[in-house]
């Protein structure tokens, strides 16, 4: 059962519950295809090809360059369509765990389970690079120094991160899971 | 009618972990003006680590951008490199006017031509004097006729300097206020009791470099030594000319009246004041000079160089001014000495409270903040005009320069519409009930 549903321009957020006893949040994210980045990503890579079966069968270069040529558009390919991401989920099951998913479109599925008793506490943060910045969700993990993406490939809208940020937040043992405020403060306190 | 509540983004290569007058500055001014409610987030370049979105004191946003800084802590000049980024931050965080901070900072260069490209008004702080005729000062000087020739309103720390920032950028004397720096009294207090004894002390803390004077320094302190044998100096710094003074005190024997104390921490540093008489500044050149304020409010009479903004600085009754010359100076310091008896430091102290507070640098920095956000907006042909009169192929290459920049800025806006940027919530550090005025701010967020 479809429970909401925010669309944007490039993304699809998809909340659902599973199994009768509703004990599963499903999130999903959908990536809504520009079908101008595959057709442009075609395009090169035929461009690549083309350009070495000429220098090839017509000026009678070194088939190293036909190779060469293949190989690029091949890569080409692979990064811009084989790496290209369709969806990514987030499976919260109380008590027991979190299942982060994220399927590609050469029908790879990448899956990472974290156990409850391993997360700390789920943080909305700001990530600087040098050309932007956006928000990200992660996990503070037990004895992991480096965060955790929620979602490894996309960079979400605040719209769609805060609902799953307040799930991850609402699930869990309890123990380990604090809200973002109650650790500002257990934080002042201790300072 | 209630106070305009301004969105205001302070630009320099200069801040926190750095110390220094430009750092102080935007920090201090920053903590006002957020207490007198306005909205400040702070960007700079990543020191380090220290990279990403960090709050400070009074929720002050700072975003540490990860351009590696080049050389003397400026950022790498791309001229169009940091124009996502910062338009970015412009959008997200909701930004009225942007204000940049010192000439020799890239970044805020870039980011004063970026904002002007997107509309928003600019204000400028020059922290420095310049001069006119050496190879870097003719390249930063035309650098600064070309971010002043388009810059809503300038702010310099003395009257020197504001002569000094129209001369060189050709900026109308009528667009630049001047503000001065303040102190932190309640950090810089006199010590409770004077030191006492026969012995008088002399405090030096500046860096140990030629701009400020060190090698007059290695005159002075000999002579002064010579003439007074109840003279100590304490020396507070580092640099490359602190070798010349370790000489100086090996060669005149002065290691039992001269103590170098090498870098001393921000943080420390009136501890070291309160140990003196006199603080001494032999700067060669300085817009304005926070440390004699520091020496001041501390309650320490002041022997320093007559040079740029310096005699604006203090009344004539807590500073002996001299000429930049060893003579000059050890016959300021005799002067200096003899006027001791007669200071009292906490009267010193509680007339730099009245003199000097960054309350009032806010207030004033907020009135050019309501007069440049009044300025009318121009279309870019109008304000490629400006750039025209920066010299016959200077003007040129200046105009083509905000050409590119425009045409990148509509190009991002292609790339990246305003809408897919998400604005940051304003942020209020939780005391406890306000966790869930938090959670209604991010709802509010997610539900528009």
């Amino acid at each position: 059962m479809n429970e909401s549903f925010i669309a944007t321009a490039r993304f699809t957020y998809i909340k659902d519950r599973k199994w009768p006893s509703a004990a599963i949040d499903v999130h999903h994210v959908i990536v809504r295809q520009s079908n101008l980045k595959g057709l442009l990503v075609c395009l090169f890579a035929f461009g690549f090809s083309a350009n070495g079966l000429y220098l090839f069968l017509v000026l009678d270069k070194s088939p190293f360059a036909l190779l060469w040529s293949l190989l690029l558009s091949s890569s080409l390919l692979k990064l811009g369509i084989g790496k290209s991401v369709v969806k990514e989920s987030v499976l919260i099951m109380p008590n027991f765990g979190v299942q982060l998913e994220t399927h590609y479109r050469s029908g790879r599925i990448s899956r990472h389970f974290v156990p409850v008793s391993k997360i700390l506490k789920p943080l909305l943060l700001e990530h600087v690079s040098p050309v932007t910045c956006y928000w990200v969700l992660s996990l503070i993990l037990l004895k992991e120094e480096e965060l955790t993406p929620v979602f490894k490939e996309l960079h979400l809208p605040l719209k769609m991160l805060v609902p799953i940020w307040k799930a991850l937040c609402g699930s869990g043992s309890g123990d380990n899971v604090f809200s973002l405020h109650s650790t500002v403060e257990d934080h002042e306190q201790s300072v | 009618m209630a106070p305009e509540r301004h969105r205001i983004l302070m630009v320099s290569d200069f801040f926190y972990p750095n110390f220094g007058g430009v750092e102080n500055h935007i920090y201090y001014l920053s903590q006002c003006l957020l207490e007198l409610g306005h909205k400040v987030v702070v960007m700079t370049h990543a020191y380090g680590n220290r990279s990403g979105v960090r709050y400070m004191t009074g929720g002050l946003k700072v975003y540490y951008v990860p351009w590696r800084p080049f050389v003397m802590q400026n950022t790498l000049p791309t001229i169009y490199g940091t124009l996502p980024i910062v338009r970015t931050i412009l959008i997200r965080e909701q930004i009225s006017l942007v204000h940049g901070h010192q000439a020799f900072s890239t970044l805020c260069h870039e980011a004063l031509m970026h904002a002007r490209t997107m509309g928003y008004k600019v204000v400028f702080t020059d922290h420095s004097l310049y001069g006119f005729s050496d190879v870097g000062s003719i390249h930063m000087n035309k650098v600064l006729q070309f971010t002043l020739a388009d810059v809503t309103q300038a702010i310099c720390v003395s009257h020197t300097s504001k002569e000094n920032t129209v001369l060189r950028s050709g900026i109308p004397p009528e667009k630049v206020y001047m503000i001065p720096n303040a102190v932190d009294t309640a950090m810089f207090m006199p010590a409770e009791e004077r030191p006492g004894g026969n012995e008088i002390v002399i405090v030096v803390i500046s860096r140990l470099v030629y701009r400020k004077g060190a090698d007059l320094l290695v005159e002075v302190i000999p002579e002064v030594c010579q003439l007074y044998p109840n003279v100590r100096f304490i020396v507070g710094g580092d640099g490359p000319k602190r070798v010349r003074l370790e000489e100086m005190r090996e060669k005149h024997s002065l290691q039992d009246r001269v103590d170098m104390l090498g870098a001393v921490p921000h943080a420390s540093v009136r501890s070291v004041l309160i140990t003196g008489h006199i603080f001494l500044n032999s700067s060669l050149t300085e817009a304005f000079c926070i440390a004699i304020l520091e020496a001041a409010s501390c309650g320490l009479l002041t022997v320093s160089t007559r040079v740029g903004g310096v005699p604006e600085v203090l009344p004539d009754d807590m500073i002996v001014l001299a000429e930049p010359d060893p003579t000059d100076m050890v016959q300021s310091i005799k002067k200096a000495i003899s006027l001791l008896p007669g200071i009292d430091p906490q009267a010193m102290h509680e007339r730099m409270k009245k003199l000097y507070d960054w309350h009032d640098v806010a207030k004033r920095t907020e009135i050019v903040y309501d007069r440049a956000l009044k300025c009318p907006n121009q279309p870019l042909l109008g304000r490629l005009s400006r750039y025209l009169s920066c010299g016959s192929w200077a003007g040129k290459l200046f105009c083509l320069v905000m050409t590119i920049d425009f045409l990148l800025w509509h190009l991002l806006k292609l790339w990246q519409p305003e809408e897919d940027i998400d604005k940051v919530p304003d942020f209020v550090i939780p005391t406890g009930e306000t966790s869930s005025a938090f959670d209604q701010e991010l709802d509010d967020q997610s539900s528009s």
